[in-house]
């Protein structure tokens, strides 16, 4: 609304996702590697043992690589990604915390300055200095993560901020010490698996070297074990704070935000996965092997995915929960908004817009386009290629009764019709073609339309209320959904597109277990 | 007043914006030290890797000591660079988002850049001559990449001083694929920057000549060479300087002829300042011996009154767009102490580190 918005075909969120998943993998690993590496060390030389003392400054060259150039590159990453996809939500939290990205930023500077001076003085300081430059490496890295899960944190569960404004309420908000903690866990279990991927693709040496690498797949699997264990525990907590923090939190664990269920599995699968296959190099470590670490880097890459994925897919639909939606409107403009109608809230309008569906384009663009694609992540073309332009403005006024936890519209007669106009024409309407399959095709007129606020069993069940009823029945109802409640809009399927919805209805009414909708 | 010029942000800044701008300038300036370094560095090094003729043995120097010094500097531009883009986000992000939107791609861009010219510079310097003749082309890349990297920077920084682009811009294509090239500031203000760069480069050439103790003629060849470079450089940016100054939008033009005293004052002093620079630098072109201190000195106070310049610039051609003086301010005393003794904790870190690396003998 204040800012153009960048038409992207895949939607700005997935690349935001892609470049945040990407550093946060790495960065999480940036801490963990740098307390192996100062412990394995102090290790090595406790022994004296030159093998191990040699494989650790050799992954401590992969270290500063992958730390440095990919893990620091990505962080500015993110800062570029996101004043390119929320602007308004990055000057927000730069307003509010430009003082804890400065503190920040200091121990950024220490961090790699360190890494650097710990990577160059292997041949030039003496093991107490190099050690002390280990120490200062990791201090200033977990310090890095001290600040920034304040600022994470916040933007999920802002607590009283909300009211006072102030800097430490927010920063100390409800999910910050169970998010250290999960976070924590994950720089050890991702130091481990540096040190599994780094040890499997090692050329074999002598029978010490072979040792020293032995030695170190053991404690590598066993921080990626201990790691999952303790991000898991962690999970209960951070799950219970998110319950406390978010008033409807069960609602949305149950599918009123349709994706989180499915992010949620997805985190676990990876943690199992990942702790799973680290059980292979803490048995036999002689025999771990570069396909087992390939694996096991796939397995933590679906684990920070669905993790981060479940903490964007809880804050729906807000950048800063409670303040800010991602539309970049303010929670508290809502009613100026609803007195004042959207086109005053529009910036970017088109001078040249003259027709409907022209001047709704610029509203699709500023309300739509900052969540959706046409045919992407979030796409709205499924979705609309089963509405007709009516029935579009009939919905429209309603989106917040949506399951997938939508801001309310607030456009007026004229522009609810001028959006309305630009979303039938972006429909490609005959493009709503159901799959031979009637399964199929009866559960997708069901997602078109009644999933789209309800679950059959979960979340607004409906599976009660359909029970006893026949196929004549849900004819009659279907004709007078507003009549059962105000929230319900008309419903105006073609009737292929009835039949289907029927069959569904039909057969979720006989309790066929195998019809969950989800 | 533009349409398209977002709404300032209600939250307030946590310190008077005169302190975000001191801060912003000063980071900028260490920034700038690396990336002139990072990127004149690595015009020199390319330089000697891609010459055919001359002194083959002064080349191998160039290129020895450089490639060394690369990744470093790298991480310097980095770490540094992101200090003054904050703040200059606290202050200008309105602006700044904007332009970033229309040029989406491009500068998004900027982040595998980085990746590959970074990647690239650590082949350089950690393979080496193992690469045989491939070395000259990761250089190239890697230079190339930053190159380009400060080229989509001289985009953004002003595309974001001039809203009445804007929306013809985002209209005309709304998926980010601009860039201002139809801006008269752009070329001599991206010219001006790499021209800087490499003068700069050429200082640090010559410093770095006085770690060389045991071979004098090598001592003195490095030193001449960055002299040379850093005078024929600094000759060319003056008048490219003054293309920049012709460039400028009429009104923002007046203010450094008169109109504006800090302005024109600026304008005065830096170019007073470069002339001593061409001075200081054929005097110890002539004999090397002489101390580099004078040179190296006047060289930063001339970046200094550079940014300054900068600075009047954009207020010149956001003059009742953006009023700094009207942000609301709430300060936050306690954090602004945490940073201060964090950040003089870090330095004092960093200084305690680095001395140990560079006292320390290669064993």
């Amino acid at each position: 609304m204040n800012y153009p918005v960048w038409e992207l075909p895949m939607g700005g969120g997935v690349l935001m996702a892609l470049v945040s998943v990407l550093h946060v993998f790495v960065a999480h690993l940036a801490i963990g590697g740098g307390l192996w590496l100062v412990v394995a060390e102090r290790s090595a030389r406790r022994r004296g043992d030159a093998a191990l003392l040699a494989l650790v400054k050799s992954q401590s060259r992969t270290f500063l690589l992958l730390t440095l150039v990919f893990g620091a590159i990505t962080g500015v990453g993110i800062w570029t990604t996101a004043a390119l996809i929320s602007p308004q939500a990055l000057l927000a939290l730069i307003r509010a915390y430009v003082w804890g990205w400065a503190m920040e930023w200091v121990f950024f500077i220490v961090e790699i300055a360190a890494a650097l001076v710990y990577w160059y003085g292997w041949e030039r300081l003496d093991a107490r200095t190099h050690q002390a430059v280990g120490w200062i490496y990791f201090i200033a890295a977990y310090m890095s993560l001290v600040i920034i899960n304040g600022i994470v944190t916040f933007m999920l569960t802002p607590g009283g901020w909300l009211e006072n404004k102030e800097f430490w309420t927010g920063f100390f908000n409800p999910t910050y010490w169970p998010s250290l903690a999960l976070r924590s866990a994950a720089a050890a279990a991702q130091a481990g698996l540096f040190v599994l991927v780094t040890a499997a693709f090692l050329k074999r040496g002598d029978a010490r070297a072979e040792e020293a690498r032995v030695w170190a797949t053991r404690r590598g699997a066993a921080w990626v074990a201990a790691g999952v264990a303790a991000f898991a525990a962690a999970l209960f907590w951070y799950r219970g704070a998110l319950s406390g923090a978010i008033p409807d939190w069960a609602d949305l664990a149950a599918g009123a935000i349709p994706v989180l269920p499915r992010v949620v599995a997805l985190m676990w699968a990876g943690a199992a996965a990942t702790f799973l296959l680290a059980l292979w190099p803490l048995a036999a470590p002689r025999r771990w092997h570069p396909a087992g670490a390939v694996l096991l880097t796939a397995s933590a890459l679906v684990l920070f995915f669905g993790g981060e994925w479940v903490r964007e897919a809880a804050r729906k639909p807000f950048t800063i929960h409670g303040y800010l939606y991602t539309t970049g409107l303010r929670v508290d403009q809502e009613p100026e908004v609803a007195a004042a109608g959207v086109t005053a809230f529009t910036r970017w309008r088109d001078p040249a817009a003259a027709t409907p569906a022209e001047r709704g384009r610029d509203l699709y663009r500023a309300w739509c386009l900052p969540c959706h694609t046409r045919d992407g992540y979030n796409a709205m073309r499924p979705f609309l290629g089963h509405r007709t332009e009516a029935e579009i403005v009939d919905f429209l006024p309603r989106l917040q009764h949506m399951r997938a936890r939508m801001p309310a519209w607030h456009g007026n007669a004229a522009e609810t019709a001028d959006l309305a106009a630009y979303l039938a024409t972006d429909a490609d309407r005959g493009a709503a073609v159901f799959p031979a399959d009637r399964d199929a095709a009866a559960r997708l007129a069901w997602d078109a339309h009644c999933g789209t606020c309800h679950t059959l069993d979960d979340y607004r069940p409906l599976r009660p209320s359909l029970a006893g009823n026949t196929r004549e029945d849900f004819e009659a109802m279907l004709d007078m959904l507003p009549d059962l409640a105000a929230e319900m809009p008309a419903y105006g399927g073609d009737p292929v597109e009835r039949g289907h919805l029927l069959d569904f209805l039909t057969g979720a009414a006989g309790a066929d277990p195998d019809r969950s909708a989800e | 007043m533009n349409p398209y010029v977002p709404t300032p942000d209600v939250l307030p800044i946590p310190a008077t914006a005169p302190l975000f701008e001191a801060l912003l300038h000063l980071t900028f300036l260490v920034h700038l030290l690396f990336m002139n370094a990072l990127l004149g560095g690595g015009a020199i090094l390319l330089g000697s890797l891609f010459a055919r003729g001359g002194d083959r043995e002064l080349h191998e120097a160039v290129i020895e000591r450089i490639s060394k010094l690369l990744p470093t500097l790298f991480a310097g531009t980095v770490t540094f660079g992101v200090a003054p883009l904050l703040f200059m986000q606290t202050l200008y992000g309105g602006f700044f988002y904007t332009s970033s939107i229309l040029m989406g791609w491009p500068w998004f861009a900027t982040v595998p850049l980085l990746i590959v010219g970074y990647s690239a510079i650590y082949l350089n310097s950690f393979r080496g001559r193992r690469l045989g003749g491939g070395r000259r082309w990761a250089a190239a890349v890697a230079i190339g990449c930053v190159a380009l990297v400060g080229f989509a920077f001289s985009n953004n920084t002003t595309l974001m001083l001039t809203p009445e682009k804007w929306s013809r811009l985002y209209f005309a294509s709304p998926g980010g694929l601009h860039l201002n090239l139809g801006e008269a500031l752009l070329w001599p203000r991206f010219l001006h920057m790499a021209l800087g760069a490499v003068a700069v480069a050429g200082i640090m050439l010559a410093l770095l000549a006085r770690r060389e103790r045991t071979d004098a003629r090598l001592r003195e060849a490095l030193t001449r060479r960055g002299l040379d470079v850093f005078l024929a450089a600094t000759v060319v940016n003056i008048m490219i300087g003054f293309w920049y100054l012709l460039a400028l939008r009429e009104d923002v033009s007046r203010l450094f002829m008169g109109g504006s005293g800090h302005a024109t004052g600026l304008l005065g002093l830096g170019t007073a300042l470069s002339l001593v620079l061409l001075l200081l630098a054929w005097r110890v072109r002539v004999v090397p011996a002489r101390s580099l201190k004078p040179l190296a000195w006047s060289t930063l106070l001339t970046l200094a009154v550079m940014i300054l310049m900068r600075d009047a610039v954009r207020k010149g051609y956001l003059a009742g767009l953006a009023n700094l003086h009207e942000i609301p301010v709430r300060t936050q005393t306690l954090n602004l102490v945490i940073f201060a003794v964090l950040l003089v904790a870090g330095i004092t870190t960093v200084v305690w580190m680095v001395r140990r690396l560079l006292a320390a003998p290669s064993r």
